[in-house]
């Protein structure tokens, strides 16, 4: 019945399978499937059956009376131990499998099958969102710094996909950074390319475990998350047992780490390699191979020659070390802001400040920090928790419930305004998140929120009729999961000499557009308002009626007058955590 | 609110062609985890690029053109070493691939009545090959039977179920 190309092809593609197909096997596999539409068809159809089979594995495993194994039992190789451990111990050997799935489950299947690919797709989608939100920050911080990801002509889903990030930049200490390459944050996602430091410490955790400390001047190459090339300058690498395997190449020399801590410099063509705990195996261009131990280094000269050499473990930084460097650093950055903070207390264009600077944690009462004193503008905080600001010297305020709020009174007639405050976003569960809004909307009265969108929302109340009462400027989305629980700085002037709203995102302005004339309200005015919430919305029955914001404030600062770009952007550098 | 119904329509979408996803996939790459990486690569691609698909439009075409440019990524990346399929194959065999994985439901149901109608230890057998993924050279240890037994048992198993899955569907 079958002509032999198909018998043929039956028994190769079987033995692919099963992994014991060697080269020639494969080649002649290939060929067949080349060559032969009918092997193709057949080729399609086995395939086809082989990916049933194992939907139907993967939901049997997932029903209940089977639960022991697992859900993932069909493919985690642990799993396949268990089961075939108790394979093993059974009296009968030839029996026990096969009671894993009774007639009744395979008929059963389509349930668990279900319920095991929702929980696919829930977990995946879920999985996708961060991705997702992340890698479009990546793209825009990447556009930002003038690096676009090579071209992929042929395939640009993939590009996309694996532009995720491998490693995270975690900390940043006195970081000058080399002119051509991107420059990071604390918490960035790093992909695939180039970390230039010209000078300062860098410690970024690769995704699969490892952490790498790189002491500037120099350059890391980020290959893939298990793999980066030292091109230039000194770094640490610690290796937990999870990340072993973790590998630093420097020019031809390749580091895979055993589970280890040790150090790799690489100086005019000079490569130094010290093992400072566990092993290190050392693989050199012609092949040859040799174990590094802890407490043992090798030099490579330009030559090619490697020898043993003295270990310096002082001349690389170690985490401990940098922690302290961190903690100075943050201890300076603290200062500043307190000196910056003086200062602005006493700008006369201040309308109301709330430094949060050292307040009581049972204080209810958000002391106004405007000099000269004037206690009628200090906040009532409501629900919301006293937590630890930017420094752990400061304090902030975390809105988290519905009810939470701080509410201040605002008395007086204004007409440019400027709203800043720097704010930890942890998501954005409501349409509208707000960071400061009056308690009705009347003619003058600012409304200043985030929308789910990720959009600062900034509108002027006009009076008149529904709907048509007022001009929303919106700024481009500039918050997405991969911000959360970071402190930014947001700030928005409203100007009526130019008759414009502008948004600013840590420093930058984020969007700028002009009020048209006949929605335009020259004069402002606060009076009752809320920060982090809405109170006594006009319209309680309101579907948008819940706007507490989900995150902690810990500065908030409004002005009567629009802050010039480079105000802005020095309030954000003067509190730059 | 409109984009949280377009939201839940694409959700839908996606949780009902993970079958047939993975089905392409697999028929591509033969490998199991290699394929549930590229199943959840194409998800994570389709939920990026879900504005670009309109609730009109027929959703599993999208979903496996793209599906196509995620095996031809993993092929390439992967080379020749690990993927049994080039490029050139992949592209030789999507289209019957595609035409297949359009019936795969019901084939599925076709499968689940020869199964049923299997033996319980050749059902068994293809249990441990396919469900766990088990190496013959394992089966036939734990089996007390030589490979080459095991290895004519499952093909002529193989064999039997197709055959049977196409009288199963033939009947309707």
């Amino acid at each position: 019945m079958a002509s032999p190309e198909i018998d043929e092809f039956e028994h190769l593609i079987f033995d692919w399978e099963d992994g014991t197909l060697d080269a020639t096997g494969i080649a002649r596999l290939r060929d067949l499937l080349r060559t032969s539409p009918s092997v193709r068809k057949l080729y399609v159809e086995r395939q086809m059956l082989g990916a049933m089979l194992k939907l139907e594995g993967d939901a049997g495993i997932a029903a209940p009376d089977v639960e022991h194994v697992g859900l993932k039992a069909a493919t985690s190789s642990s799993a396949e131990q268990d089961t075939r451990g108790q394979f093993d111990s059974a009296e009968d050997p030839a029996d026990l499998p096969f009671m894993l799935h009774s007639r009744e489950q395979i008929g059963e299947a389509t349930n668990p099958r279900y319920a095991s690919l929702l929980f696919v797709v829930a977990v995946s989608v879920l999985v996708c969102v961060v991705l997702t939100r992340w890698m479009l920050v990546e793209s825009r911080l990447q556009s930002a710094g003038q690096r676009v990801p090579a071209a992929n002509d042929v395939l640009p889903e993939k590009q996309e996909a694996t532009s995720a990030g491998i490693a995270v930049m975690t900390r940043l200490v006195d970081v000058e950074w080399q002119e051509s390459e991107r420059q990071f944050t604390v918490g960035d996602a790093v992909s695939v390319g180039v970390v230039g430091l010209e000078s300062g410490v860098a410690q970024i955790e690769f995704f699969c475990g490892a952490t790498v400390i790189l002491e500037g001047p120099a350059r890391l190459v980020l290959e893939s998350s298990t793999i980066a090339r030292l091109k230039s300058g000194r770094l640490r690498a610690q290796v937990p047992p999870a990340a072993r395997g973790f590998q630093i190449h420097a020019d031809e020399l390749r580091v895979v780490d055993l589970g280890t801590e040790f150090g790799v410099a690489v100086n005019d063509g000079e490569a130094d390699v010290q093992v400072f705990d566990g092993e290190v195996e050392l693989y050199q261009s012609n092949g040859e191979q040799r174990l590094v131990t802890a407490g043992n280094a090798i030099t490579r000269a330009v030559g090619g020659v490697v020898e043993a050499a003295q270990l310096t473990p002082d001349e690389y930084l170690g985490l401990e070390a940098l922690d302290e460097r961190v903690r100075n650093q943050k201890q300076g950055r603290y200062q500043r802001w307190l000196g910056h903070s003086m200062e602005l207390r006493k700008d006369p264009r201040v309308i109301t400040y709330y430094s949060m600077e050292q307040d009581r944690y049972w204080n209810r009462k958000l002391a106004s920090s405007v000099v000269p004193e004037n206690r009628d503008l200090d906040g009532a905080i409501v629900g919301a928790k006293r937590v630890v600001g930017r420094w752990p010297e400061k304090s902030g305020v975390e809105f988290k419930r519905p009810g939470d709020r701080v509410r201040v009174n605002i008395p007086g007639q204004f007409g440019s305004l400027t709203f800043a405050c720097w704010v930890k976003i942890d998501s954005l569960d409501r349409w509208y998140n707000s960071l400061f809004l009056t308690d009705s909307y009347q003619r003058g009265e600012p409304h200043w929120q985030i929308l789910d969108t990720g959009q600062l929302f900034f509108s002027v109340r006009l009076g008149g009729g529904p709907g048509k009462g007022h001009h929303k400027v919106l700024s481009p989305p500039f918050w997405d999961a991969s911000l959360s629980g970071r402190w930014l700085h947001l700030a928005t002037t409203y100007d009526v000499e130019t008759k414009t709203t502008t948004h600013f995102l840590n420093g930058e302005k984020l969007s700028e557009e002009r009020i048209p004339d006949q929605l335009f309200v020259q004069q402002t005015c606060i009076g009752k308002a809320t920060i982090g919430n809405w109170s006594s919305p006009t319209r309680p029955e309101a579907d948008f009626a819940i706007r507490n914001l989900n995150g902690s404030m810990d500065e908030f600062v409004l002005f009567r007058d629009a802050l010039k770009p480079d105000e802005i952007r020095a309030l954000f550098i003067q509190g730059s955590p | 609110m409109k984009d949280t119904e377009q939201t839940e329509f694409f959700v839908q979408h996606l949780t009902e062609c993970q079958g047939r996803l993975f089905g392409y996939i697999y028929s591509m790459l033969g490998e199991h985890s290699r394929a549930m990486d590229v199943v959840q690569e194409t998800n994570l691609v389709l939920w990026r690029k879900k504005d670009e698909f309109r609730s009109g439009a027929p959703f599993m075409p999208w979903a496996l053109a793209i599906a196509r440019f995620q095996v031809l990524a993993h092929v390439r990346d992967q080379g020749r070493d690990k993927c049994l399929l080039d490029s050139e194959l992949v592209a030789a065999l999507s289209e019957e691939t595609e035409q297949q994985v359009d019936e795969l439901e019901t084939m599925r149901t076709a499968l689940r009545k020869c199964m049923s109608d299997l033996p319980r230890e050749k059902k068994g057998l293809l249990q441990l090959r396919y469900y766990h993924s088990m190496p013959i050279a394992e089966i036939a240890d734990s089996m007390g039977r030589n490979v080459n037994a095991v290895k004519v048992a499952l093909l002529r198993l193989r064999r039997g179920l197709a055959d049977c899955m196409h009288r199963r569907m033939l009947e309707g």
